[in-house]
């Protein structure tokens, strides 16, 4: 590890040419992972990351540079080598640096890596059981926890050195069936900023498990999906995914910056139905998403996005800031030291409302429950999305009836946020990764129950009757 | 700092490990990006990567670093036995002694790095004046950039086998938005190759620009079933998860399509694929992450599945030939598939097209990762593309989804275009094809 010192020679040999702001980002990061197939442990692994970044700024241009060789001789000549992409002259020196040990908010009780394999296992095997012995279609059972623990130092020509501490774990279960050449896969993967207490505390695996068994078996007989425009009642939870591909990646400051999202200069203006407050909040206890400080050093903050349907701010990080003339708001991140910083969300959700599930299902005569979702994908300038559903049914007479397969959604951002027309009390978060500029980071997404009053919906189950 | 491989050896073998193997990968990197007529960033990487494996009482244990000291073959051994312990399962594990004969070829273009970079800023800067000039309705660059780099990489083991390779290549990426009233659109393109001086500025930047051009005024169309052509792209990302069920470890474990079709028909007479790793291009590769020599076979020949693809375990538990598909991918080594070859048919594109009244002609699909359940086949997926009417392409299409079933459209195949090309996205070269009638939605 380089000294304090020599971090100072480093920013300044980066700040000779005329940069306002270096900033050096060291990363250890352990991985472990442990993978139960069909009763027996499959195989395991370790990964060990280690790295910096260097990362120079002058006005609205960034120089960006790492290296897995964290020596202070490596890193002052790829300091030395940055600066050459500017001419100018010095404009700030760093004198001093005050070693700032971030608080964390997010405790650890049980470290993976203190935890003895053979406990692992047990756990793992005891959610695998379940689904291997819950139908003779399920052909292949999988648990696996994917854990990782990362030290991080933030240098920063502000002068100072963030030190920061966390780890996460994730369970991921998943069953497949098959009968007769047809194949259906459900997955299930909560995770935690925590340590492997996080298991014992939230998680009933059995439970879990049964759930992923019964959904696999459940629509490898449903019928295909009807498609056309219909009312869609959205699930709690993952179905959050909709507003995150939809609104929140255009909400965030690399595509608004640039005046380049659907977003751009909307401040204040109603974009959604009053029904709607949505809200990224990157301070939740112990949640998947959740931080401590953001990769440029700032604490992470509960942002309200939108408010009543008005959009109230956007996801910002400093740099990007710049070119909008607006405060970073915490939400700079990174997958690694392999990519420079940018604004991404955390834990992002629509705010809890009054009606209760029952009542939106209820108000729907005939339509679509999309329950979950494998995910999705946006094009933030045009605002066109898709998502492709993992647990669907129909709804007739106000009640879940059929289940049905292969059905996704396909609209425009803008228009599906006035579309909105009821929102649920039943709000819950649920983990998942999410891939863009700067590499694949973890996120919360998250809803109550909500309703479209009508979106376009694909399959190839012909109309809805 | 490198890595004391010698030193990694002689502690395997006095841990008593049965073999095991080094993979050591070394990547440099330059990248540079413009905005608005200046460098809007610039990036620099130097990056070592080390993944080892070996054999501990006849399991697998893996370990994966970038940290290199002197301290590391001992970090190595201790995590392969700390990982090899706790496995359970009966799959063979297999370290592989070496092929009778590799196709290597060195495609090692020094030529690419090592220039100026103000040459390359210079080119960038010019492009992105020529992307705006190049119609009244291109009204911004959103994204422009170049990559350059060189990768090592070396594969060695206890059995003495070495292996070796070095690429350099390049890319320029572009993203445009076009703007008529309202209506915002964008485009896309990526150039990417191994050789100095293939790049065509000119049609680059007219690719782009069309791109995007193409697709103003794009409308939903009605929801019905239609005759659809997919252009290569679109052909190769469907073509892609069809294959993904030929890995023979989804045929061992009862969750592929294909259990039970080896030499049967699993899509159209028409069709006719190959693997060719040996193509000298940017995915070229003449041995695997195992060590096994690849070969040109034929995966798919007139509609029959020819062969599974095999890892050293998965070929040895079913008493055949690895076929130099195993690759790594997290902790695991599981099949993969480089460069497939699409045998292009006799008709032309628009000779395709003329035959058809009414149909739909897809140039894009999203979502491919929540759309496709590759498993099953089942797919319902956002498109774009363009109507077809009386034999010719007609408005462009926007905020459709087709949906259908793996098996129906490669069953269903009714013929297969001339046009071949090679897709540097998704390393396919492929023409399109016309298929029989899909569920289309739109409006």
């Amino acid at each position: 590890m380089i000294s304090k010192k020599q971090c100072i020679e480093v920013l300044n040999a980066g700040l000779s040419s005329g940069a306002d702001y270096c900033e050096i980002f060291i990363e250890d990061k352990v991985s472990k992972s442990i993978l139960v197939e069909n009763g027996k442990v499959e195989s395991s692994t370790i990964v060990q990351t280690h790295g910096a970044g260097i990362r120079l700024l002058k006005e609205l241009q960034s120089v960006y540079g790492y290296t897995n060789d964290v020596s202070f001789k490596s890193l002052k000549t790829l300091a030395d080598s940055l600066s050459n992409s500017f001419s100018g002259k010095r404009v700030l020196s760093v004198e001093n640096l005050k070693i700032k040990n971030v608080k964390n908010n997010h405790p650890i009780e049980r470290p993976f890596l203190s935890v003895p394999s053979s406990e692992v296992v047990a756990y793992l095997k005891k959610g695998e059981k379940v689904i291997r012995e819950f139908d003779p279609k399920i052909v292949r059972s999988r648990a696996a926890i994917a854990s990782s623990h990362s030290k991080i130092s933030i240098v920063t020509s502000k002068g100072i050195i963030f030190n920061d501490e966390k780890e996460r774990n994730r369970l991921l279960l998943m069953s497949i069936a098959a009968d007769q050449g047809k194949i259906e896969t459900a997955f299930e993967g909560p995770g935690a900023l925590a340590g492997f207490e996080y298991f014992y505390k939230n998680i009933d695996i059995e439970a879990l498990a049964k759930k992923c068994a019964e959904t696999s078996i459940k629509f490898l007989y449903a019928k295909e999906c009807p498609s056309g425009r219909m009312p869609v009642v959205i699930g709690n939870a993952f179905g959050g995914v909709l507003f995150h591909e939809a609104c929140g990646h255009p909400l965030e400051a690399t595509s608004v910056a640039k005046n380049l999202s659907v977003m751009s200069g909307k401040l204040g203006e109603k974009i959604a139905s009053d029904v709607v407050t949505a809200i990224d909040d990157g301070t939740i206890g112990n949640e998947w998403g959740s931080n401590n400080i953001d990769d440029e050093g700032n604490p992470t903050q509960k942002t309200v996005l939108i408010k009543d349907g008005i959009l109230t701010n956007y996801l910002i990080d400093d740099f990007n800031g710049r070119r909008m003339g607006m405060k970073g708001n915490g939400a700079s991140r990174r997958e690694s030291y392999k990519y420079e910083p940018t604004s991404r969300m955390s834990n992002t959700y629509i705010a809890a409302g009054k009606s209760t599930p029952e009542e939106i299902i209820a108000a729907t005569k005939l339509g679509l429950y999309a329950k979950s979702f494998a995910g999705g994908s946006v094009n933030p300038t045009t605002g066109e999305f898709n998502f492709g559903c993992s647990e669907a049914y129909i709804i007739r007479d106000g009640k879940i009836a059929e289940p049905v397969r292969g059905a996704s959604l396909i609209g425009s951002g803008k228009e599906i946020l006035k579309n909105i027309d009821m929102v649920g009390n039943d709000l819950v978060l649920s983990q998942g990764m999410c891939g863009s500029v700067s590499g694949s980071i973890p996120v919360d997404v998250g809803q109550p129950t909500i309703r479209l009053s009508e979106i376009t919906v694909g399959g190839n189950g012909g109309e809805l009757k | 700092m490198r890595l004391n491989d010698k030193k990694f050896f002689e502690l395997a073998k006095e841990n008593k490990f049965e073999a095991a193997d080094l993979y050591l990968h070394r990547s440099y990197s330059l990248s540079v990006s413009i905005f608005h007529k200046e460098v809007s960033s610039f990036t620099q990487s130097d990056s070592y990567l080390v993944v080892a494996r070996g054999i501990v009482n006849g399991k697998f244990g893996t370990v994966t670093t970038e940290a290199i000291d002197k301290n590391t073959p001992e970090f190595l051994i201790n995590s392969i036995k700390d990982t090899a312990t706790i496995v359970e399962s009966d799959d063979p594990s297999i370290i592989f002694k070496g092929s009778e004969k590799y196709h290597k070829k060195n495609l090692f273009d020094k030529n690419i790095v090592g220039k100026p970079i103000s040459e390359k800023i210079d080119l960038l800067l010019e492009i992105e004046k020529r992307l705006l000039a190049y119609d009244k309705r291109i009204n911004e660059v959103a994204t422009l950039s170049y990559d350059e780099g060189i990768s090592e990489s070396q594969l060695s083991n206890s059995y003495g086998l070495k292996l070796k390779d070095k690429t350099a290549s390049y890319d320029f990426v572009a993203e445009v938005t076009a703007k008529d009233g309202d209506e915002v659109r964008t485009g896309f393109k990526v150039f990417a190759s191994i050789k100095d001086g293939e790049f065509d500025v000119d049609k680059f930047v007219s690719d782009v620009a069309n791109d995007a051009l193409k697709r103003l005024g794009a409308k939903q169309c009605k929801s019905k079933k239609y005759p659809v052509v997919f252009d290569q792209s679109t052909t190769a990302s469907l073509l892609k998860a069809y294959l993904s069920n030929i890995d023979a470890e989804e045929v061992q474990k009862k969750s592929s399509m294909f259990i039970g079709k080896l030499h049967q028909q699993i899509a159209s007479k028409k069709l006719t694929v190959l693997e060719n790793p040996l193509l000298k291009n940017y995915y070229f590769r003449y041995f695997d992450d195992e060590g096994v020599a690849t070969n040109k076979k034929f995966l798919i020949k007139k509609g029959n599945l020819e062969t599974y693809l095999y890892t050293l375990e998965t070929a040895a538990k079913d008493g055949v030939e690895p076929t130099g598909n195993g690759y790594r991918g997290g902790g695991k080594t599981h099949a993969g598939i480089v460069n497939i070859v699409v045998k292009p048919g006799r008709k032309s594109e628009e000779e395709i097209l003329s035959k058809i009244n009414e149909g739909v002609y897809i140039t894009e699909l999203h979502g491919m990762h929540a759309g496709m359940n590759a498993q099953s086949g089942n797919f319902s997926l956002q498109a774009e593309g363009f109507m077809i009417r009386d034999g010719k392409l007609a408005e462009p299409l926007s905020l459709i989804t087709v949906a259908g079933n793996l098996v129906d459209v490669f069953m269903g195949i009714k013929d297969v275009a001339n046009n071949s090309k090679f897709l540097i996205e998704s390393g396919v070269t492929t023409p399109s094809i016309y298929v029989k009638k899909l569920s289309v939605t739109g409006e």
